[in-house]
């Protein structure tokens, strides 16, 4: 298991390096994606290697000029990133502007201070009910699609789009199996492993990935796990688009809980639903969105309540309580967690809400409210 | 008789308290933490030990709260404040459901069950404006003894705004209002509604629920008491000595902790 851990580690400790590093060994070029939406697929099919775009970890400097300071960390790191050339290896980004009114600026910045060989803007449908979203989705796959045939000159056939999306769909499988044995042997990796699992899945190519995961479910299923404990378990829930901080992983864990699942975008949210290959490879991308579950505050079926969604996730796993993790200068988040909140309330449902910010982080106080948390459902 | 201790190391001030073996309270002390909590949390120790007339080897069980809490070096466990301010506000009033809660440098709300344990809590993340720091650097700015700041309050005329909640700002909103003649008592006041206004929205987050208590320093402000009873429409449950109830619900648990322990 060191070996594959300390691979996943590797990539996700310098991204950037990595990603270069994969460019130059490969010969193929990068295509950043904003995270969340952005099907990958269509990307991998076109020869190019997709990479979901992240969150460094550096203070935001030059981005200011760029951005407003209430914009997320994302967003503002991002930005910085890609005005300071330290993006410059991406070949070509796609966004996906109807997630928040911050992606909304990017293309015009990129375009301005960066232009990249490609970009592309999509416009996914918020509301996934009807057949006009549906024809309105296909639409937009597939002037995504003709886009990148146009950047590459070579048409992508459905065969190749459905091999993509098969390899997709076995990176999904495994990861699954990571987290179906992380539920079987509590504690069997950190949170913040589990977590640059699936990071890594974002910035390395899908077949490597696969092979890695291969490695690591089989060291896993080998390996027995010595209880330490009681230990009360938790669900986090949250930190849309970006990579949580690691020390609060570690914090949670270290305050004598325990993470079985989770419900962020660096996480479960990541390879949630397979896409259905019976039909159109097209078609199957469109219905994967269009039935993705679960919910985030930008998108979804007007009768499905997110907080149910992770009650529901909290309950199967027989957790005692929800983790919020809301990203500060988060719109959609901010705006739904109100509603999140009275839910979890009505349902009688312990939860804390921690925020997380990009450069500052009050650690203290963020353990503070994590131990009277763990206190709280621990019955002290 | 086992003899407990609870120690909150706070931002400002290290509170100790030491029960009996029947929960009764043989002493408590109350000192400033300085910038060495170890030596503060030991020192105020001693001295608690001292006034009950008691010596280290005499006592059972250390438990440690408050930002410090991982400095009490003879502690046997910790638990946070928050846990640990329910826990005593419910021994000192037990009809309490939320406490609203002042120290040195963060402020907070907790919900509690009819069991003493609590329910939910908020608390203020980034900025300590609102605190009793910013009490301090408002007496400061104000030339008066932070002991006055309650006084003041009930002496005010007239009605000023202190719109900023940012400590630093907040100083210059007080210099700017000298300038433009308003009175010391007035001020002050303005600064006490300006606290409530900011707990105020703590409340509403946590849920209001009587009988409500409030500790930790600023409670020995009555101004500010009472600007948040005006706001909540709600008398507040002071404590004779507000600072130590974090102290006391820590040696509550320490207290429990022993008699499951001894079984």
């Amino acid at each position: 298991m060191e070996r594959v851990l300390s691979k996943i580690t590797e990539v996700t400790s310098d991204p950037y390096a990595y990603v270069t590093g994969l460019k130059e060994r490969t010969g193929k070029k990068v295509i950043g994606c904003f995270p969340m939406y952005v099907p990958e697929e269509i990307v991998h099919a076109a020869d190019l290697i997709p990479v979901v775009i992240w969150r460094g970890n550096e203070s935001v400097t030059w981005g200011h000029a760029h951005v407003p300071p209430y914009d997320c960390g994302i967003t503002r790191s991002f930005v910085d990133d890609a005005v300071r050339g330290k993006l410059n290896f991406m070949d070509g980004m796609v966004f996906h502007v109807r997630q928040c009114l911050q992606v909304g600026e990017f293309p015009l910045i990129i375009e301005r201070n960066v232009k990249p060989a490609y970009q592309k803007v999509l416009y996914l449908p918020p509301i996934y009910e009807g057949e006009a979203v549906r024809s309105f989705l296909l639409d937009d796959l597939e002037s995504f699609k003709t886009s990148l045939e146009d950047f590459t000159g070579k048409k992508i056939s459905d065969d190749s789009l459905k091999k993509s999306i098969e390899i997709y769909n076995e990176n999904r499988s495994l990861l699954e199996r990571v987290y179906e044995i992380r539920r079987e042997k509590p504690g069997i990796l950190r949170a913040r492993e589990v977590m640059q699992t699936v990071w890594s899945s974002m910035l390395m190519l899908k077949e490597d990935h696969n092979e890695l995961l291969k490695e690591l479910i089989k060291d896993m299923e080998g390996k027995t796990v010595e209880s330490k404990g009681e230990r009360v378990k938790v669900i986090p829930v949250g930190c849309l688009c970006q990579t949580l901080q690691f020390d609060i992983l570690d914090m949670i864990e270290d305050l004598g809980m325990i993470i079985t699942d989770d419900d962020l975008y660096v996480g479960s949210r990541y390879f949630a639903n397979k896409a259905n290959l019976n039909g159109s490879p097209i078609e199957a991308l469109a219905d994967r969105y269009l039935t993705k579950t679960p919910l985030c505050p930008t998108k979804g079926v007007w009768d499905i309540h997110w907080g149910d969604e992770a009650i529901k996730k909290m309950r199967d796993n027989n957790a005692k309580g929800i983790i919020s993790i809301r990203v500060k200068y988060c719109p959609p988040h901010t705006c739904y967690y109100p509603d999140f909140k009275s839910k979890m309330v009505e349902e009688g449902v312990p939860e804390v809400m921690i925020e997380m910010e990009h450069e500052i982080m009050s650690l203290e106080g963020i353990k503070t409210r994590l131990q009277s948390f763990a206190e709280t459902i621990g019955g002290v | 008789m086992a003899i407990v201790v609870g120690v909150d190391v706070g931002s400002l001030c290290t509170k100790t308290v030491i029960l009996d073996g029947d929960g009764g309270i043989l002493s408590y002390d109350i000192m400033r933490s300085g910038h060495y909590y170890k030596g503060a949390a030991d020192e105020s120790i001693e001295s608690a030990l001292k006034s009950a007339g008691l010596k280290k080897s005499d006592v059972s069980y250390i438990l440690g709260t408050g930002y410090g809490r991982g400095a009490v070096a003879e502690a046997d466990a910790e638990v946070t404040e928050i846990t640990c301010h329910a826990r005593g506000a419910a021994r000192l009033f037990p009809e309490v459901h939320t406490v609203i809660d002042i120290g040195g440098q963060d402020s907070k709300v907790i919900g509690i069950g009819d069991n003493g344990r609590v329910i939910n809590f908020v608390m203020n993340d980034k900025c300590a404006a609102g605190t009793g720091r910013f009490l301090e650097v408002m007496a400061l700015a104000l030339s008066v003894d932070i002991g006055e700041m309650g006084d003041l309050f009930f002496a005010s005329k007239e009605k000023v705004e202190v719109s900023s909640m940012c400590t630093v700002f907040a100083e210059s909103e007080v210099i700017s209002l000298f300038a433009q003649g308003h009175k010391k008592a007035d001020i002050a006041a303005g600064i006490a509604h300006a606290i409530a206004r900011r707990i105020v929205g703590m409340v509403g987050q946590v849920g209001l629920r009587e009988k409500v208590v409030m500790s930790g320093g600023v409670a020995k402000n009555s101004g500010v008491v009472r600007a948040i009873e005006e706001r909540i429409e709600t008398r507040l449950l002071v404590p004779r000595e507000p600072q130590i109830v974090g102290a006391l619900g820590a040696a509550i648990i320490a207290s429990e902790r022993m008699s499951a322990t001894i079984g």
